[in-house]
């Protein structure tokens, strides 16, 4: 990709281009960037207010499959893309990593074995439904992503509640998460 | 294990050595794949030339150009090269295990000191074959779904109520987890913190089979 692709598909001036950004690389960045806070923004408004942790992951992992879904391009840039797309960008996904990182560590105050759950544990069920959803976007087979998230609740879910729980949950049974 | 350069990547002493034309080929050809592994990693793929690669393996460029067309091609043959010796340490540390738990920490623990006495191959193949263009980078992916295996064989045996817990694409979670463990910190240049990881990882990748007690216990007793 040139910078000539990019000011043909948008329509602009080379000129308006350099205005706005010094390269390619700026201008994917910020493609990216917009890419994944999109991405988060959606999770959080779909997730934040819910009170029950096990519900919370169940409703966030939804938001973010769909936000795939709807936005394949998007997620693209942000999830494929940006791994190739030089150290800055590797830098921004790392670091957008760890804001999910974040919201997962809350799973620790519920569940009975807390204090003693490995401290890469978040960071290792991140890269796993991220590697998941990276495999189905290189394939371009996302027509039916939102069907991963009863398996990809479980997989999140498990090393919190157990298996059994964890199971009930991504069924749709909510009230197994609270006992 | 011993944590010298695997063979491939042994270099011949420069000048001299009365050496069959042959072999003498064949050991330039492996000449320039070490000579790329510290090119690259002195430079990153992108900042990489085939001088730098020349220079590093003592050789000229014309050589260079008997054995590959371009520096993508030489740095595909380095990473599959990393990946065939990678890949038969961890086959092998797996299958000395009688017991599969036993196994995925052996597999786990031979990749994780692979890495960390050879942290310029270890960036070579998990931070430098991300941008060194589509080819590696399918094999890169190849190379990962390749370990699904290694754990779908822990489902072998399992009760029915374990195995209702796993679905399809567990084993792909895991290996995306882990693989996401070690690559970051690769990339950080923090391999020094690769063999800590063991724990985590055993614990992690034993849970949906065993649960998190029996997992935790085997994989915090050394």
């Amino acid at each position: 990709m040139t910078v000539a692709d990019i000011v043909k598909r948008a329509a602009i001036a080379r000129n308006t281009f350099y205005e706005n950004f010094s390269s390619k690389e700026e201008c994917f960045l910020a493609a990216q960037r917009f890419a994944m806070s999109t991405a988060l923004d959606r999770v959080v408004k779909a997730a934040g207010d819910i009170d029950s942790w096990p519900l919370r992951v169940e409703a966030g992992l939804r938001a973010f499959l769909g936000y795939v879904a709807e936005e394949p391009a998007l997620a693209r840039t942000c999830m494929v893309e940006a791994l190739t797309a030089g150290p800055a960008s590797v830098e921004y996904y790392e670091e957008s990593l760890q804001s999910f990182v974040s919201l997962f560590r809350l799973g620790r105050d519920v569940s009975p074995r807390g204090d003693d759950l490995p401290g890469t544990l978040e960071e290792a069920i991140i890269g796993g439904v991220f590697w998941i959803i990276y495999q189905r976007l290189v394939a371009g087979d996302i027509d039916d992503i939102e069907a991963l998230l009863p398996g990809l609740v479980e997989f999140a879910l498990t090393p919190y509640v157990g298996a059994d729980a964890a199971r009930n949950l991504a069924a749709g049974n909510g009230d197994a998460g609270d006992k | 294990m011993e944590s010298e350069f695997p063979p491939e990547l042994a270099r011949l002493p420069p000048g001299r050595h009365g050496l069959p034309r042959e072999f003498v080929s064949h050991n330039q050809r492996e000449r320039l794949i070490a000579g790329l592994a510290e090119a690259v990693a002195e430079n990153g793929y992108a900042g990489t030339t085939i001088a730098h690669i020349t220079r590093h393996a003592a050789v000229s460029r014309r050589t260079f150009y008997e054995h590959f067309n371009s520096k993508d091609e030489c740095f595909i043959a380095a990473y599959d090269t990393v990946m065939v010796e990678l890949r038969q340490r961890v086959d092998d540390a797996f299958g000395q295990q009688e017991e599969w738990p036993r196994a995925v920490q052996a597999g786990i623990g031979a990749m994780l000191e692979f890495f960390t006495a050879e942290p310029h191959l270890a960036r070579l193949s998990m931070v430098e074959a991300l941008v060194a263009g589509p080819v590696v980078v399918e094999r890169y992916d190849a190379a990962i779904q390749s370990l699904v295996p290694y754990f779908q064989a822990g489902r072998e045996g399992r009760s029915a109520a374990v195995l209702a817990g796993l679905s399809p694409t567990t084993e792909e979670a895991l290996v995306g987890g882990m693989v996401s463990l070690i690559s970051r910190r690769i990339f950080a240049d923090r391999t020094d913190e690769l063999e800590s990881l063991l724990p985590d990882l055993v614990e992690f990748t034993l849970t949906p089979y065993l649960g998190s007690a029996e997992a935790a216990e085997i994989a915090r007793e050394s």
